[in-house]
């Protein structure tokens, strides 16, 4: 059954390619709901594994458990609105589109849910395709610069990442690459080994996650991915950074982890600070969002990082529910160059008036993102940097004074850069296929706002976080400060 | 739930519903349907108050804890969401539920006829729901959403014509200054994880207790407290954003910038009093926190030619009695004062909003003049209310005022830290206050019309929707503070009432009992200084001839005054100068260095440049290459380990 999450997506992309005109977008968004409803029992789906390269230690082994389902959930949540947001583009390209969002499903799954580290390295890397079509048919004019820089970041950590998985067996005489399998070995392996081993990995989570300074080809991504926003959404890798760090390289590496501890604190914090004060100085939307975006990654490192339960178990519903409000706010600028044709904030203001509904949701969805409480991103915000000031209390200030002091001014300017001041140029009010787009949205941010504790439970479950946090003891905890009891 | 003191948690819920509805139909519904709906709901909530308040009386133990909804629960740290129902969050209530039942009505004729009418409602109704949440969470983490809540509430009601640009920047400062402020509530909140492992209100109190008293934790955990406060109350350093916040309609002014909202810092005080009865030291820098603000925004107020800045700076002034009572330990004594400020205040903008409705906009008090006469109603209760405000004995800020200055004077708290300097600032502004209230009275109802013929044609008294809030409200600007009369004399209700319910019985606050004949002479200072204040004022602005009001509204002084004594330059050029500074700097620098990065950095050692050159020739045919290439190695490498092992 846990197999239905790779077979749907791939089945919809099929369909998406094959059929001819309407019946591709029916077919495409039948098997995108049909995976969402799919995901919803995940949790309740057993773990499967067929046998692939025996020999070699290798097999399509895929578990549904944990933090791993909560991210398929949101995601096949997110892949709705925007399937629907696809579906509108002219005909001529738009099944190629919708079959290439399905197929980044698919891979994107695959990642979260297989146990396997060569199955996971094969995905890690087919994720990447569907990822730069999607850039380079229907980027902007720029796009070659963007596929460019993205590729050498990208290519240059995964290959430092291989060297690590391929060394990985041989020094610790693991039986497999089964996670369960390494992972009594190579956590005994020599600090030393641990740490170069755990430098390979990091090399490729950072760029994904992306981590400062590492994050360029994060903004020209997005600069130049197609306006309507959908590839934004549907195509981004940057999630998969943080997971691998909480899925694979802590636990598999913990006395190499502890060694760079310092250093990705300390990065990630500076991430958080780094991409809120840009996003403050942008004069478009879409740059503003790719800055917020890297903010968010930034406190996702913090709590990642913090190698504390509170701080891993944010990073991971904040993971979740960035993809839905982000998403939701990329499919919102896509519905803004719909009626502007440019995402300059010059070109707008006083959207308010003419579109007061419009403006409502985005500005539900905005404070969804800046953390506001009761929404999607506050669980996972307030327990990533929960976790980030136990470990290093000044790190979680400067993060918190990104993601909340700097979060508050990108945000608010934002929307009164909008929809505020006198009323501009007439502009249509959502109607039809936008609120369908933006229905599933704000059920999310609800959802994960108002009851995180289902999904948190889950995470905090997730084997990886119970071994982690038994290195915790070495790590000084809180408790610097509070000792004087 | 057969508890009826328990039905208190549907307050918020039936706020919210009302907010949904007016929301989501409001354009729908016809004027006055929006405001008839957000009245009854408001009106709702302050029957399930009174409920609670009167289900209270008389019971041993009078706080009823109420689990809603497990929130969140993560290794060992419950964060299950839950209501407190004591006498503090039910009079906090009654005050929330109570006036916004008035200013909900009042504002059915104030509103009339605005296009964003059924908007409006819908934002109010929020705002209780959220101030709701604020002063019935059981824990920090709930408290802060209901923190937040008010702040975006306030955000959008300040920012409700934001079709003009002022409005719309003064909504964004709101909401940023305040968010540097809840900076200080979580830091805080992360702290109490990590000292007391909860957050749950009462744990912390009763674990805060055991600490060694006077340890700087504790200390650290109410400075960071009161950095909150002063973000919410509107206290040092963050006092800024209140005079802005006067953009927003003269009803939400009222109720959110005056009555309710702007007390949360007190609130928060209060309710973690058994924390800060062990510290001093964070206690004493909340009293001088508190007293620099009361005399800085009197200071203010006296240049202010505004109508609604004069009492915007006279709020800030009087939120910092409020802190001074909290800090020196006299919880009671400044929720005393939150209750009678909330009556007169809110009748003082309201008044002002009557008198901006019938003047067709106008609010500058150089204009005015001689409105006494033609709008008796509002000229009558405005009366009431600036010499309650003033100080003037039997009315009621008298008895708070008068409670606050005698508490600050014999507290032992922070006896070490200057209480006889605390108690001088205090009354000099209590002067001072008497004096820019007359001001403002006389400025618009007192002396000769300023007012332009054609303004002045059309001056009338409000509708009666609005003028029977304003004597409502007049009513308890008299009665309120009889509920605490001095009580080394008089018998005193809402000291048992509230002492319990913010020490909760962990621990005491120790003041010193000054002989009877020294209480009555306090009480004859504060007499005093009230009765000066008037007639300085009298003696400046009324007993002169001219333009009574211009002579204190020219000159290098008055200006000073005017800008809020330069705080707002000052910020716009360290602060903000800064912060765009430094957020200028990391463009530049993303653009110019980071941007460049591996791609420089590749091109440096000339290997990645070759890679990108070659990537340059047609990414896909490349990147198939390159995939190739990579899984070609990865299987040959595992096949080769395979083989070997």
């Amino acid at each position: 059954m846990t197999l239905l999450a790779l077979a749907l997506p791939l089945l919809g992309a099929a369909l998406a390619w094959f059929l001819p005109g309407r019946l591709a977008v029916a077919g495409a968004l039948v098997s995108g709901i049909a995976t969402f409803v799919m995901a919803v029992f995940l949790p309740n789906m057993g773990s499967v594994s067929l046998a692939w390269l025996p020999a070699l230690g290798a097999e399509f082994a895929f578990d549904p458990s944990g933090v791993r389902s909560v991210l398929v959930i949101a995601a096949a949540l997110t892949m709705v609105p925007t399937l629907i947001a696809a579906s509108r583009l002219g005909a001529d390209r738009r099944n190629t589109f919708l079959a290439l969002l399905l197929l980044m499903q698919t891979t994107l799954n695959g990642l979260f849910l297989s146990t396997d580290l060569i199955v996971t390295y094969v995905f890690w890397e087919a994720t990447l395709i569907p990822s730069l079509f999607l850039l380079g048919l229907f980027g902007g004019e720029h796009r070659r610069g963007a596929v460019t820089k993205y590729l050498v970041y990208a290519i240059t950590g995964s290959f430092l990442m291989l060297a690590s998985i391929l060394a990985l067996r041989p020094l610790s005489g693991a039986a497999s690459y089964a996670f369960v399998d390494l992972l009594p070995a190579t956590r005994e392996l020599d600090v030393v080994v641990q740490t170069w081993l755990f430098a390979g990995f990091a090399a490729a989570f950072a760029v994904k996650l992306p981590l400062f300074p590492l994050h360029s080809w994060l903004i020209d991504f997005h600069r130049q991915n197609h306006p309507s926003g959908v590839a934004d959404v549907g195509g981004t890798l940057y999630k998969v950074g943080g997971f691998g760090f909480f899925a694979w390289a802590i636990p598999l590496l913990p006395d190499g982890a502890a060694a760079f501890q310092p250093l990705l604190l300390t990065l990630a914090a500076v991430t958080a600070l780094w991409g809120g004060l840009a996003a403050t100085q942008q004069k478009d939307f879409k740059s503003m969002l790719a800055y917020m975006s890297l903010s968010h990654m930034g406190v996702v490192g913090v709590g990642v990082f913090s190698m504390t339960t509170f701080g891993l178990t944010g990073a991971m519903f904040l993971l979740a529910a960035q993809m839905i409000s982000t998403g939701g706010l990329f499919l919102a600028s896509g519905m803004l160059h719909d009626r502007a044709g440019t995402f300059d904030f010059d070109a707008f203001g006083g959207l308010a008036k003419s579109a007061p509904a419009l403006a409502a949701l985005f500005l539900f969805t905005l404070f969804a993102a800046i953390g506001v409480p009761g929404l999607s991103n506050f669980p996972g915000e307030f327990l990533s940097l929960l976790g980030a000031f136990e470990a290093t209390p000044w790190l979680g200030v400067v993060a918190a004074l990104g993601s909340v002091v700097a979060a508050g001014v990108y945000g608010v300017n934002t929307y009164q850069r909008l929809f505020l001041g006198p009323a501009g140029e007439r502009r249509s009010d959502v109607a039809g296929l936008d609120v369908l787009i933006l229905a599933p949205i704000v059920a999310g941010i609800l959802w994960l706002g108002l009851a995180p504790a289902p999904q948190v439970d889950r995470i905090e479950a997730t084997a990886s976080v119970a071994v982690v946090t038994q290195v915790e003891a070495p790590i000084p905890p809180s408790l610097a400060l509070g000792g004087e009891r | 739930m057969t508890d009826p003191a328990a039905w208190l948690i549907f307050a918020p819920a039936l706020a919210l519903t009302g907010a949904l509805i007016n929301g989501l139909f409001g354009r729908a519904l016809k004027e006055p349907l929006p405001g008839i709906l957000a009245t009854l709901v408001a009106a709702g909530a302050f029957v399930l108050s009174l409920i609670a308040f009167v289900a209270l009386q008389g019971r041993d133990d009078p706080t009823v804890a109420v689990t809603v909804w497990p929130y969140l629960n993560l290794a060992g740290l419950d964060l299950s969401i839950g209501a407190v129902i004591d006498p503090l969050s039910v009079l906090m209530m009654l005050v929330i539920t109570g006036v916004g039942t008035l200013i909900h009505l009042y504002s059915m004729g104030y509103m009339h006829g605005d296009a964003g009418y059924a908007r409006y409602f819908a934002l109010l109704n929020l705002f209780v729901a959220a101030m709701s949440i604020l002063v019935l969470a059981d824990s920090f983490l709930l408290m802060f959403v209901g923190w937040e809540g008010v702040g975006v509430s306030s955000f959008l009601l300040i920012g409700f014509w934001y079709a003009t640009k002022a409005n719309a920047d003064a909504a964004r400062k709101a909401f940023i200054v305040n968010r540097i402020g809840d900076l200080g509530l979580m830091f805080a909140m992360f702290l109490m994880v990590g000292v007391f492992g909860t957050l749950t209100i009462a744990e912390v109190n009763a674990e805060a207790v055991t600490m060694a008293f006077g340890s700087g934790m504790l200390a650290l955990i109410g400075l960071l407290l009161l950095l909150a406060a002063t973000g919410k109350s509107a206290q040092l350093p963050l006092q800024v954003w209140l005079p802005d916040a006067m953009a927003g309609p003269t009803p939400v002014s009222a109720l959110i910038h005056a009555a309710t909202m702007v007390t949360a810092g007190v609130y928060l005080i209060a309710r973690t009093a058994p924390l800060f009865a062990m510290t001093p030291l964070a206690s004493a820098v909340v009293a001088w926190v508190g007293a620099a603000t009361a005399l800085i925004a009197a200071l203010a107020a006296l240049g202010q030619t505004d109508i609604k800045k004069i009492l915007a700076y006279s709020t800030i002034s009087q939120l910092g009695f409020m802190f001074v009572a909290v800090g020196v330990g006299a919880y009671w004594v400044g929720i005393f004062h939150v209750f009678t400020h909330a009556f007169f205040k809110a009748l003082l903008f309201l008044g002002s909003g009557s008198v901006i409705h019938a003047l067709g906009g106008e609010q500058d008090i150089r204009k005015m003049g001689g409105l006494g006469a033609k709008m008796r109603i509002t000229g009558t209760t405005s009366l009431i209310a600036t010499l309650a405000i003033a100080g003037v004995p039997f009315l009621s800020g008298f008895f708070s005022k008068d409670a606050i200055l005698v508490y600050t004077l014999t507290s032992m708290h922070v006896e070490g830290f200057g209480t006889t300097a605390l108690y001088g600032v205090l009354l000099v502004t209590a002067v001072l206050t008497a004096f820019y209230m007359f001001r403002w009275y006389y400025g618009i109802f007192g002396g000769e019309s300023r007012m332009d013929a054609k303004v002045e044609a059309n001056v009338h008294e409000s509708p009666l929707t609005m003028t029977v809030p304003l004597t409502i409200l007049a009513f308890f600007s008299v009665v309120a503070g009889y509920v605490g009369l001095p009580k080394f004399a008089f018998p005193n209700w809402i000291y048992p009432w509230l002492d319990q319910a913010t020490l909760g019985g962990l621990t005491e606050v120790p003041f010193h009992h000054p002989a009877v004949w020294v209480e009555w002479t306090l009480i004859g200072v504060s007499v005093a200084a009230a009765v000066v204040g008037l007639a300085l004022g009298w003696w400046v602005y009324a007993s002169r001839e001219g333009e009574p009001v211009r002579s204190l509204a020219e000159g290098p002084l008055a200006a000073l005054s005017r800008s809020g004594l330069g705080f707002d330059a000052a910020y716009r050029t360290v602060v903000i100068g800064g912060a765009e500074g430094s957020a200028e700097a990391v463009t530049v620098l993303d653009r110019d260095v980071v941007d460049r990065g591996l791609l420089g950095f590749g091109a440096a050692l000339g290997f990645l440049g070759r890679i990108a050159a070659l990537l340059q020739n047609g990414f896909v045919r490349a990147y198939a290459y390159a995939m190739y290439a990579g899984a070609a190695i990865l299987v040959l490498v595992v096949a080769w380990l395979g083989v070997r092992s």
